[in-house]
């Protein structure tokens, strides 16, 4: 106990270059958890995207391309799926529902969705939970939209606000002759739903009937028209489906994907993330690899740090042995430095972690659709805390063996 | 003999035609093996295609008897999927339904194992039987040279347990009963939702903690 004090003493004294070592410490410390937590958040938010639907059917490309751009809204695909198809598979008897996806224009920088009203009861995320709307409630006429927490909230939106849509993703042309009408907002998800303006497949195709091959075409048609035209959509992007028997999956995915009138792809969303996580994977490595890296320079630092301190402190060693501490109790006490020093830094780190946190949740939420939530450290956090105590020990072994060997030599004549 | 000519003409001229529209190749790696496994209330179904080359060694026709006799043994121990997949003994699994057959160009004379096959099951072979032959009677030679001579063993298993969710773990001893295999990807769907899995031989176990 009495060796405690001392070191915490000693360590008080010699306040600036201890604060500075316990600093850098802190840094790291939290740097390495920072990364940590983003690596699971996003991998959390990521799985936590779609649940309850067994596959995702899209035009034939990559499995992770097509759970990207169907449900994360990142990137776009390759090609539609025609109606008929979507048709042919609906009718299929393994599927038990079916929800079709349509995207590819967009509101002042948020994607618009075209889908059935079946999208807000089957849609889930989260294991099994459901939409909720805030406000109003969902689509029932063809120039109604319903929308995400985030795009109501940027862009402050009320109910029957009108909305214009943009053709494309990034574009000066709008559809300003059809607006929608705000019929509903949604509660926030923590999903992509969030930056989403929802629409009927009816309001996607009525805003194109007068447009064709990427530009408006012909006389214009009023909305008014529009509504009297015969609105099946020629194409949807992907769909969302769900199997009557697990047991019937497979078999299902294996007819998609060797469907002989259209090249198809069927993925079943969670092997198509695992996948996604495998080309992460190496990416993660490096950032956990490097912030290793700075965990380890810290510690160096204070080894560096009680290496220099220890010629300075010959004397005070001198004097601990005239009191009748053996050369043992001065190892003790340098490796107990170093231990308060590590586990101070530790402590600052972990508070900086979730300081850091607190303050950019809101900007990473908004500026990546990253919901991290501030959860305790998990067994995972502690062993790397732990990890990092045990080099600690590990490196001041130096320093206080050194320290031993001088005090042994010393003597009470000490030259400085 | 005109008459036999003329037909040879029309086909002739419709073979390139047929081969145009299906041209479709699907990925072949050896090595590489899918499994396929879905969770239902006490059912537990599961799917296996494999290359020729992981379960036999070869995939050109069979020349010799121990050619056929390599791949009948293989189809014999193919139709036994919990010697393959061990699924722990607390669940209680019982093959209720287990079927082999290599496929592929090479296989003219394809084979088959049961196990324990029922109606259901026979029919949905044979109705894979139908279309290999309608391929086969369109584009002929075409067809031999698309396929590049592989050959996939594929399995159908359905088990019955008794206690399917105290499944935690799914063994792979088909790493040792087959050497050339490497690697089985899996897909697996559950009351959790799916999953994919990469099985390699070297840690040939599946952790299913928490997922069933």
């Amino acid at each position: 106990m009495i060796l405690l004090r001392l070191a915490f003493a000693s360590l008080l004294a010699r306040r600036i270059t201890v604060g500075l070592t316990i600093v850098a410490i802190a840094l790291s410390v939290g740097l390495i958890l920072g990364v940590e937590k983003v690596r699971n958040g996003a991998r959390a938010s990521f799985a936590n995207t779609i649940s309850n639907t067994d596959l995702i059917v899209g035009a034939r490309s990559g499995s992770v391309q097509l759970l990207l751009y169907s449900v994360f809204r990142i990137g776009n695909a390759t090609n539609n799926i025609t109606w008929q198809t979507y048709q042919d598979l609906a009718s299929r008897p393994e599927v038990a529902w079916i929800v079709p996806i349509s995207l590819g224009d967009s509101h002042r920088g948020f994607r618009v969705m075209g889908t059935t009203a079946d999208f807000f009861d089957r849609y889930k995320f989260r294991s099994g939970q459901s939409l909720s709307f805030a406000n109003g409630d969902p689509f029932s006429d063809v120039f109604d939209a319903v929308l995400g927490a985030d795009v109501a909230a940027k862009l402050g939106y009320r109910l029957d606000d009108d909305i214009v849509v943009a053709h494309g993703l990034a574009s000066f042309s709008e559809h300003k002759d059809k607006p929608f009408r705000v019929a509903g907002v949604l509660e926030k998800t923590g999903t992509p739903v969030d930056r989403t303006v929802l629409v009927s497949l009816e309001g996607i195709e009525a805003i194109h009937v007068d447009w064709q091959g990427g530009a408006r075409s012909g006389p214009a048609i009023s909305a008014k028209a529009a509504r009297q035209m015969e609105l099946t959509p020629k194409a949807v992007t992907a769909a969302m489906i769900g199997v009557t028997s697990r047991l019937k999956v497979f078999t299902l995915q294996r007819a998609i994907n060797e469907y002989p009138e259209e090249p198809l792809l069927a993925i079943l969303p969670g092997v198509a993330l695992q996948e996604l996580w495998g080309i992460v994977g190496i990416a993660e490595i490096a950032l956990v690899g490097v912030s290793a890296l700075v965990v380890a320079t810290a510690l160096l630092g204070m080894a560096a740090m009680i290496f220099s301190g220890l010629n300075e402190r010959r004397r005070e060693m001198a004097i601990f042995r005239a009191v009748g501490a053996g050369p043992g109790t001065i190892f003790m006490m340098l490796m107990l430095e170093a231990l308060l020093l590590t586990c101070i830094g530790i402590g600052a780190g972990v508070a900086l972690l979730y300081t850091g946190l607190l303050i950019a949740r809101p900007y990473i939420d908004a500026a990546y659709g990253l919901y991290l939530p501030i959860t305790g450290l998990s067994a995972h956090e502690l062993t790397v805390l732990g990890a990092v105590l045990v080099a600690s020990v590990v490196i001041s072994i130096l320093p206080a063996a050194r320290a031993y060997r001088l005090s042994v030599a010393d003597g009470m004549t000490v030259q400085i | 003999m005109q008459r036999a000519t003329t037909l040879a003409a029309i086909i002739a001229i419709a073979l390139p035609a047929y081969a145009q529209q299906d041209r479709q190749l699907d990925a072949h790696e050896h090595g590489v093996g899918l499994l396929n496994i879905a969770f239902e209330g006490d059912q537990v179904a599961m799917e296996l295609e494999a290359p020729g080359a992981d379960i036999v060694g070869f995939e050109h026709p069979p020349e010799s008897d121990e050619d056929r006799a390599a791949i009948s043994g293989a189809i014999a121990v193919l139709a036994t999927p919990l010697e393959l997949f061990s699924i722990p003994d607390a669940a209680g699994c019982t093959v209720v339904e287990a079927n082999a057959a290599l496929v592929g160009e090479n296989a003219d004379h394809e084979e088959h194992g049961h196990g324990h096959g029922h109606d259901h099951a026979e029919e949905g072979e044979h109705k894979e039987h139908a279309d290999e032959g309608e391929h086969k009677e369109h584009a002929g030679e075409e067809h031999h040279e698309d396929e590049e001579g592989h050959t996939e063993f594929r399995a159908e298993y359905l088990l019955a347990c008794t206690a399917p969710d105290t499944i935690d773990r799914i063994a792979f001893p088909y790493f040792s009963q087959f050497p050339n295999a490497r690697e089985l990807e899996v897909q697996m769907i559950s009351d959790k939702g799916t999953q994919g899995f990469e099985i390699e031989r070297d840690s040939p176990v599946l952790s299913l903690e928490g997922l069933i």
